[in-house]
């Protein structure tokens, strides 16, 4: 390994314009990503938000849940979907020919998971302000957009093991299949006090509880426990899924070039 | 190989981050704490000033003896801080507004018998302390433990006498909880130690053979009340002293009781025991809303029931408990009369006065009563401010309550705030805005409309007894004694060959009804709802339906239903010694019995019957 150059970073810069420009453009990523926590709290939040008591108090709830919600749809489907898409086109196998290093797509991938997810977050933050009357203190709102965004973090290392695990057609299904049912039990669409105990305790055990619980800590709606049990929980799903990315990319390494 | 190792031990780690995470955070939620499923706080602002600190500002304060017409009063964790027109109030404390409002201290009931969730009703109404005049002791010492482990805000705090002292038979007995008593002066101190054990916090003595509510009942000699007041004073605790007519007023004032529970009717307002209390310092609770009661004169508490802005929080027990008579009501005596007369003239001898309702006796109920008493008592000449008064500092002063019953520093927040100003016309203290209890603000839910049964599922056969004593449904059949109220009756229940129109078996009932309570029952009890006593719905059906053959004695069916509270409704039947069918309309136990809220149907011999035998069969409902 060689010294990062001053070059090297407008390689990353350049990667991760690039990136962001082809997700701008494919709005089959793009709206969905953004549109579906966007409407979800609309409708569940604003619109059913419970009685009228519980109002401000619902909206302020949800927007942590469907912030997370929309934070790990953004991860999960920009590195698990494009990079199965782009493994199959060969792009990848392209870019290794380039003079660039290797980790750069990476780079670009998770910045675009970090854009999005900033976007989401800004989106649903408009939202709770003018339909939910959702009030925090500026802080509250600063700390609650910072672990939403840096939510990404884990799951794109999850999607990145996706990707190469899964082929480009069944990556969006098998993600789906992951995402969806992780984001009901893990009480991101209705909450976790409401399901029965037997999904309650399932959801310990699932990292997007964990992200949730640390973002309803922040507005003051966690179920108690110390903020340290759920990032140790978050960081050991990291590195999970780092061993699994490594070991997918190696099988992947193996059948292209062994 | 070196890359496997390194995915190895990645994986590894991450499994083992993950496992000390998610351990971590299911200890932290095995601790017991309530969790509400939007959070525990509306916004996280309000998380750096505790909710217990909070400021009332432009209310008018009735600080426990005196008005502030406009002034503001600061709480800081729960306790009073500062209270004035001057009060600056730092930037981060929450406001509240009191423009047009009247801050009251917590109101306390001087008199009350606590139990069941008397003390959460209370509260609903206001009265952020009750001085209970007798209640199963263990109650008590349970409220009073609870109270000492921190600040309850789900219902008023109690300080209680716990076990009265009475003769054996006397006043006090009567209500089903076996207690002790005593009969001789040299009794006297052992049993006030005895009380003193179990942590009452003051001595209540009955001194009433009930000769003015027109019975006869054993009472204490005035040798054993002294000797008790004298007692009491040695363990340094008050001794309040039940009376209903004057010259036993006269006797435990001459034995130095501390105070009068009940104001007198028999007296004209000039006796000689006005100038007796003042002379011994001694107080008197009138407790004009039970009197009232006695008398028939129950104009006041009906009112209070449908009072605009009560009605809402009073629940259907409540209501029933207000709308409830006293057996035999002393109409037209002129007594409540000659008592109003006799507070004005304890009043102008400047002998404290406390309010107290006796609730829950007929006619009056837990915390609202109170607001009856209030009015009561301005009606016998107390000015709003001398009623509110003995509704908050002097019963606290009385009781050695030195934390509350004011509004000054140092004090606990218990604080009541209503619309409108009582302190000129007392009615306005139902116009209740606002309670805090320690400063927690208390949540009133309007009360819910009574709990119907669940509906049952049922061709209406309850059992044949052809096998066992199996039942269609609900809970089952289960034998019922007076021995849960101290009686010694018995009785056993087995499923026997022969039953009614030549069917196989039926239920055999033996057992014997003995004397020591003073409502025996025993027999068969079958329970239709899920679980004993819980209602079930069976208002499709209008009859209930046996067939019974036996000794010939008169057996009743009493009916238990979420209606009635606590006293069954009961309809008789013969056990005559050839099979007979019994049908009985559900609609024949009264009070509106429609079936849809029963909880049980005990078959029960009656008083007298020594020793009883019947056989029943075939109970259902048509």
């Amino acid at each position: 390994m060689r010294p990062l150059s001053v070059r090297d970073f407008r390689i990353y810069g350049l990667e991760c314009r690039t990136e962001l420009l082809k997700v701008m453009r494919l709005p089959a990523y793009a709206l969905p990503t953004i549109g579906f926590p966007a409407v979800f709290y609309l409708l569940f939040a604003v619109a059913l938000g419970g009685r009228p008591q519980d109002g401000a108090k619902v909206a302020t709830y949800m927007l942590a849940t469907y912030g997370a919600f929309g934070v790990i749809g953004a991860s999960l489907f920009g590195f698990g979907v494009s990079l199965a898409v782009e493994r199959a086109q060969g792009w990848l196998l392209l870019k290794r020919s380039m003079p660039a290093p290797t980790g750069a797509w990476i780079v670009g991938k998770t910045a675009v998971s970090l854009v999005f997810s900033a976007a989401i977050v800004a989106v649903l933050v408009v939202l709770g302000v003018l339909f939910g009357h959702v009030r925090m203190p500026l802080g509250t709102w600063a700390r609650l957009s910072a672990v939403l965004v840096a939510g990404a973090l884990p799951f794109s290392a999850f999607g990145l093991a996706l990707g190469y695990l899964c082929g480009p057609n069944s990556a969006p299904a098998v993600i789906n299949l992951i995402y969806l049912p992780m984001a009901f039990l893990s009480g991101l669409w209705v909450p976790i006090e409401m399901l029965p105990t037997f999904m309650k305790n399932l959801a310990v055990c699932l990292p997007a509880y964990h992200f949730a619980q640390l973002a309803l800590q922040v507005v003051g709606a966690g179920r108690g426990g110390p903020a340290w049990s759920h990032v140790l929980t978050l960081a050991g799903f990291t590195l999970f899924s780092v061993a699994l990315a490594l070991g997918a990319f190696r099988r992947d390494e193996g059948a292209t070039f062994g | 190989m070196k890359a496997r190792i390194l995915e190895g031990t990645l994986a590894a780690a991450g499994i083992a981050l993950m496992t000390v995470g998610i351990s971590a955070h299911f200890r932290a939620l095995a601790a017991p704490t309530s969790r509400a499923t939007w959070g525990s706080e509306a916004t996280p602002a309000a998380a750096a000033p505790r909710p217990t600190t909070f400021a009332i500002v432009d209310a008018r304060v009735f600080d426990g003896t005196a008005v502030l017409e406009r002034a503001t009063v600061l709480v800081e964790s729960g306790v009073i801080k500062a209270v004035g027109p001057g009060i600056s109030v730092p930037k981060e404390v929450p406001v509240v507004n009191g423009y047009g409002k009247t801050l009251l201290p917590g109101l306390i009931d001087a008199h009350t018998h606590a139990f069941q969730d008397a003390l959460e009703r209370a509260l609903v109404f206001g009265v952020t302390t009750e001085v209970d005049m007798f209640t199963d002791a263990r109650f008590a010492a349970d409220r009073r433990a609870e109270q000492k482990r921190g600040l309850v805000t789900s219902r008023a705090d109690l300080v209680s006498a716990g076990t009265l002292a009475t003769a054996p038979g006397g006043h006090g007995t009567e209500y089903g909880i076996p207690i002790p008593t005593l009969t001789r002066p040299d009794e006297a101190q052992a049993f006030v130690d005895a009380r003193v054990a179990e942590g009452s916090d003051f001595i209540k003595i009955i001194y009433d053979d009930a000769a003015s509510y027109g019975l006869k009942l054993p009472t204490l000699t005035r040798e054993t009340m002294t000797a008790l007041v004298a007692a009491a004073h040695q363990r340094g605790k008050l001794a309040v002293v039940h009376v209903s007519t004057g010259r036993a007023a006269r006797e435990a004032l001459a034995a130095g009781a501390d105070g009068l529970a009940h104001i007198v009717a028999d007296v004209p307002a000039g006796d000689e025991l006005v100038a007796l209390a003042r002379q011994r310092g001694a107080f008197v609770i009138p407790t004009l809303t039970v009197i009232a009661s006695t008398t028939g004169d129950t104009s006041v508490a009906r009112a209070l029931s449908v009072d605009p802005s009560l009605a809402i929080y009073v629940g259907s027990s409540e209501r029933r408990s207000l709308d409830a008579e006293f057996p035999a009501p002393l109409k037209g005596t002129g007594g409540m009369l000659r008592a109003r007369a006799l507070v004005g003239a304890l009043k102008a001898a400047a002998v404290p006065i406390l309010a107290g309702t006796d609730a829950p006796n007929p006619g009056t109920a837990h915390g609202l009563s109170l607001h009856e008493e209030l009015e009561l008592l301005v009606g016998a000449g107390l000015s709003p401010i001398e009623a509110l008064a003995a509704a908050t500092s002097i019963p606290a002063r009385t009781f050695g309550l030195s934390d509350r019953g004011r509004i000054a520093p140092g004090m606990r927040a218990d604080l009541l705030m209503v619309d409108g100003d009582p302190t000129r016309a007392i009615a306005a203290t139902r116009r209740i805005a606002a309670i805090w209890k320690g400063g927690v603000a208390v949540e009133r839910k309007p009360a819910l409309p009574e709990p119907a049964g669940a509906r049952v599922n049922t061709n209406g056969l309850v059992s044949d007894f052809e096998t066992d004593t199996a039942t269609g449904f609900g809970f089952g059949w289960q034998i019922s004694t007076d021995s849960m109220m101290g009686g010694a009756s018995e009785a056993a229940m087995r499923v026997v060959q022969g039953g009614a129109q030549g069917s196989r078996r039926s239920l055999e009932v033996a057992g014997s009804i003995k004397p020591g309570s003073m409502y025996p029952w025993a027999g068969p009890m079958f329970f239709p709802g899920q679980q004993p006593m819980t209602p079930a719905n069976l208002s499709r059906f209008a009859t209930l339906a046996f067939w019974t053959k036996g000794d010939g004695g008169t057996y009743r069916v009493l009916a238990f239903a979420s209606r009635l509270g606590r006293i069954p409704a009961e309809q008789r039947f013969v056990a005559d010694p050839e099979w007979r069918e019994v049908v009985m309309p559900l609609s024949g136990f009264g009070n509106g019995m429609d079936g849809s809220d029963l909880q049980g149907l005990l078959f029960s011999a009656s008083a007298g019957q020594a020793t009883f035998r019947l056989q029943i069969d075939d109970v259902r409902f048509r």
